[in-house]
């Protein structure tokens, strides 16, 4: 086994496993109104954030994009419950962009499939 | 001659059974009155607002703090670690610990369970807990710091004071970071407002000679909110989730 794959298999192994950190630095909260349209390819309300993963279709090509949400908590409290989105559903978020122009945002509103804002 | 006097003693100094059983009832009596007047916090509080006033708009710059040299250059330093990041405790599922605990609740709301000898206070974010001792568990002697810290309370009238103390040196406090030597003292009162509504009001001094030159003070208000309640705060379950994923990963790997 060479020394290479020695130290890549042991790093791996020291390694913790990714912990579930969240930061709202890299989004430009200050655009509170950007659009995106897509299939839901994951949604997963948790706190702190949840996680939203959709497939848009855009000038770019298509592809998967993953985006933060508010708290379960907020969520719940804001009118989302178990089911009303489901994989494949088409929704919208009102996100804010990241500020580097790269793919993903922060979803401060989301429209599910059947117009429930939550 | 010795035993006979403390005998006589002993029995001079107290009054007849009959009285002693009539002072004891007529004290619990009082007791009980006193209790039931004073003002009942129990219940589910959130985020107040003066009416027709806005939002409060986030981020919005806050006074200078009174600052020590040394303590700036701790929390300089902090700032330095994190900032471009943007990482903060609660995006590591780590509570915010007092004061932000309780300055920043109401967002998320609080629950506050009212006893004679206990308050428990539950802030909704990260599911933080406060005891606050009344009486004889007030002077509990063997205690470690922690990021709320230790709280014991005493009524002064329909007011409830609270002194914390015991907490760790927090210089990822958001707003009011403190040393392990801060001392909180919080004074609640209950208002109720012309349509009826109750609201509770906490004036905060925090004094800490080691970060500040001087008594920070805040204030801050709930709405009580009937018919709310509070929200499990699972955190690091999709940590968790996401071990297991790895865990199986490896396990099919071999």
């Amino acid at each position: 086994m060479n020394k290479l794959l020695v130290a890549l298999l042991l790093t791996a192994a020291l390694t913790p496993p990714a912990f579930a950190h969240h930061s709202a630095a890299r989004f430009d909260l200050t655009i509170r109104d950007h659009t995106v349209v897509g299939i839901v390819k994951e949604f997963k309300p948790a706190n702190p954030h949840t996680k939203i993963v959709l497939e848009i279709a855009d000038e770019k090509g298509k592809r998967d994009i993953e985006f933060e949400g508010h708290s379960l908590n907020n969520y719940y409290r804001g009118g989302w419950r178990e089911g009303l989105v489901k994989l494949g559903d088409k929704i919208t978020l009102y996100a804010a962009p990241t500020k580097d122009g790269t793919d993903g945002g922060y979803a401060l509103e989301v429209v599910a499939a059947d117009g429930t804002r939550f | 001659m010795l035993r006979g006097t403390r005998f006589v003693g002993e029995f001079m100094r107290k009054p007849p059974t009959s009285a002693r059983i009539l002072v004891a009832l007529l004290g619990l009596s009082l007791a009980g009155v006193a209790a039931a007047t004073r003002p009942d916090f129990t219940g589910v509080w959130g985020v107040y607002r003066e009416p027709g006033a806005a939002a409060p708009q986030r981020g919005a710059p806050q006074p200078a703090l009174p600052l020590k040299p040394e303590a700036k250059a701790k929390i300089d330093a902090y700032h330095a670690l994190v900032d471009k990041s943007g990482d903060t405790p609660g995006g590591f599922c780590l509570g915010t610990g007092m004061p932000g605990s309780m300055l920043g609740s109401g967002g998320y709301p609080m629950e506050v369970v009212q006893h004679d000898k206990m308050f428990v206070v539950v802030y909704e974010a990260h599911t933080e807990v406060r005891h606050i001792y009344l009486g004889e568990r007030a002077k509990e002697q063997d205690l470690f710091p922690d990021r709320n810290g230790y709280s014991f309370g005493r009524w002064d009238g329909d007011s409830l004071i609270v002194e914390t103390t015991h907490l760790k040196e927090a210089v990822d406090q958001a707003r009011y970071p403190h040393s392990d030597q801060a001392k909180i003292v919080e004074e609640y009162r209950l208002v109720t407002n012309d349509d009826g509504s109750k609201v509770l009001i906490a004036n905060m001094t925090l004094t800490d000679p080691t970060f500040y030159t001087q008594p920070i003070k805040a204030e801050k208000k709930w709405q009580y909110q009937p018919g709310i309640r509070l929200l499990p705060y699972e955190c690091t379950e999709p940590a968790w989730e996401a071990h297991l994923e790895e865990l199986a990963n490896k396990q099919a790997a071999h």
